[in-house]
């Protein structure tokens, strides 16, 4: 029961106990493995548990907090990733069955950071295959459950990530979000997710999906643990040439600023698919909430999501097409919703390719000028519609249409923001009539995480959602 | 078999070295069309000679608070 209720704290509560000698990194990391057991078998979230060596690197962070060494404001944290980030030597699969044996020859850039800052490794969580589904569906792996109603879908691409923190099974957890990947299993299974500005975290040692629209980001149950979390895995690195030289912000610093007077945009925009009556309700009392507390809430003029949705369906397909050419013509065995998902790549002309990228200097200009005109941040759904069954969702045995269908259902609201590469923000905002988690999203100029983050922060110190606990 | 779809078995045969049957071959052909056409669209509204794929990162960067 102690050990229950150590797993039932927050990351950034549970971090500062650690610091302070009120708890041991050993303790956390075995209510987490306590956690663990019951729901796992629920779940499906863990691809690979590393009991032993989580248990052993806690006590070796008790040693050193205990010579006078504490590494960093996550220092004997127990956490797991997505099984895409790299850790040397060590199995990798992506979500894969191609993978299911390969080993990492290198450790990616986020581990390091997390290493570096003394995190506790559990170990590695499902995913979609190759992080290309919204839903949580793994065919190789098996399906991921949302904690919340294990019939239902947890959202992908980070599903494992999503489902852990929610379930308190682990404090933080990396995702990745190429359309929604981070927001989609943030808001089906409500916890926090961001996704930071395009060049704020090294995608180094991450399998991609796209390069160009991959983003590494954190998923946690608060916004201040997503803050502390960030800015410990947000920086330059040389291996990774698209990432910003722009100095990470002491992001928790700046969370407790309030929203008294900031401008936020808001919008119901319907999409590829419209915003349903529950959901929209759901998203509008987080702004009048946001408005009780001091914050002026405007309408936002959204502009036609439909090219920014195509132009990133166009540069996916191409820049995963090259990547999987291999796999593909050798007929491997990828699911068949991520192979009709790949397929057109290899038919769309490279001038198209070309223009997508060239259009999104554009996107950006005329998103800042038109929707961010004079607002601080846009407020809208993550998902628009109540969180699915994982039977109503499986398009495997249906093929390309209905899986373009699906995937453009769960995306319309999210992928925009990988063209647009801007910080986006899930954080949750209610529960659907089923019981599921309802999140609203928060976008932000470039590289202004902060002040999402103290958007975030406010509305949590106002509500309760994110304190709920799947039962 | 229309043209597109005709068009696109070429593609997949001659210049990609994959091969899709029929049905498959025009589920692609409407895709490719479909997003072809967006940033056709798009593009023609927007883009000139000088617009450069890099233009987003340093956008990003300059429009950053």
């Amino acid at each position: 029961m102690i050990n229950d209720d150590l797993a039932l704290r927050d990351l950034s509560d549970v971090a500062d106990a650690i610091a302070a000698g009120r708890i041991t990194s050993v303790q956390a990391t075995e209510a987490c493995l306590a956690r663990i057991a019951v729901w796992q078998p629920r779940t499906n979230a863990f691809l690979r548990l590393n009991k032993e060596k989580a248990l052993e690197q806690a006590r070796a962070m008790d040693k050193e907090l205990a010579a006078g060494k504490r590494r960093g404001p996550l220092h004997g944290v127990p956490m797991a990733h997505k099984d895409m980030y790299y850790r040397a030597g060590e199995i990798s699969t992506g979500g894969s069955a191609i993978r299911r044996n390969w080993v990492a020859p290198v450790t990616s850039t986020a581990l390091q950071k997390l290493d570096a800052a003394g995190v506790v490794e559990l170990g590695f969580l499902n995913m979609a295959e190759f992080a290309a589904g919204p839903t949580g569906h793994n065919v190789h792996h098996g399906h991921c459950r949302n904690p919340w109603d294990d019939k239902r879908v947890t959202g992908g691409s980070s599903s494992g990530s999503g489902a852990s923190v929610a379930a308190r099974m682990v404090y933080g957890a990396l995702g990745s979000d190429t359309g929604g990947s981070i927001r989609l299993p943030a808001s089906a299974c409500g916890v926090v997710g961001m996704k930071a500005t395009y060049g704020r975290v090294s995608r180094a040692g991450a399998v991609a999906r796209s390069w160009t629209l991959d983003h590494v980001g954190p998923l946690t149950r608060t916004v201040r643990d997503n803050a502390r979390m960030l800015a410990v895995v947000a920086g330059h690195d040389p291996d990774d040439s698209t990432t910003s030289e722009k100095p990470v912000p002491d992001y928790e610093a700046l969370l407790e600023g309030g929203v008294r007077g900031l401008r936020i945009g808001f919008a119901l925009p319907d999409a590829l698919v419209p915003v349903d009556a529950e959901i929209g309700a759901a998203v509008q009392a987080a702004a009048d909430a946001l408005g009780k507390l001091g914050a002026i809430i405007a309408p936002a003029q959204m502009p036609d999501f439909t090219d920014l949705y195509r132009a990133a369906e166009v540069i996916v397909k191409c820049e995963a097409a090259a990547m999987h050419r291999p796999w593909m013509e050798a007929n491997a065995p990828y699911a068949n919703q991520v192979r009709t998902r790949t397929d057109a790549g290899y038919f769309i002309p490279a001038t198209q390719y070309i223009d997508a990228l060239r259009l999104r200097a554009h996107f950006v200009r005329e998103f800042l000028a038109q929707a961010m005109h004079g607002v601080d941040a846009v407020l809208l759904p993550a998902i628009p519609f109540p969180i699915p069954t994982i039977e109503e969702t499986d398009v495997e045995a249906s093929g390309g249409p209905a899986t373009l269908k699906m995937v453009a259902r769960f995306t319309g609201l999210t992928r925009p923001f990988n063209t647009l590469g801007l910080p986006a923000l899930s954080v949750p905002c209610g529960f659907d009539k089923n019981g599921a988690p309802i999140g609203l999203q928060l976008i932000g100029r470039p590289f202004d995480e902060a002040l999402l983050y103290r958007i975030g922060h406010a509305y949590q110190g106002a509500t309760e959602h994110h304190k709920k606990v799947p039962a | 078999m229309d043209d597109k779809t005709r068009l696109a078995a070429g593609l997949a045969k001659q210049f990609q070295g994959l091969t899709y049957d029929d049905k498959r071959l025009a589920e692609i052909a409407a895709e490719v069309e479909v997003l072809n056409e967006a940033v056709r669209k798009a593009a023609a509204q927007r883009l000139t000679f000088d617009d450069d794929p890099a233009a987003f990162a340093s956008v990003l960067a300059k429009e950053a608070k």
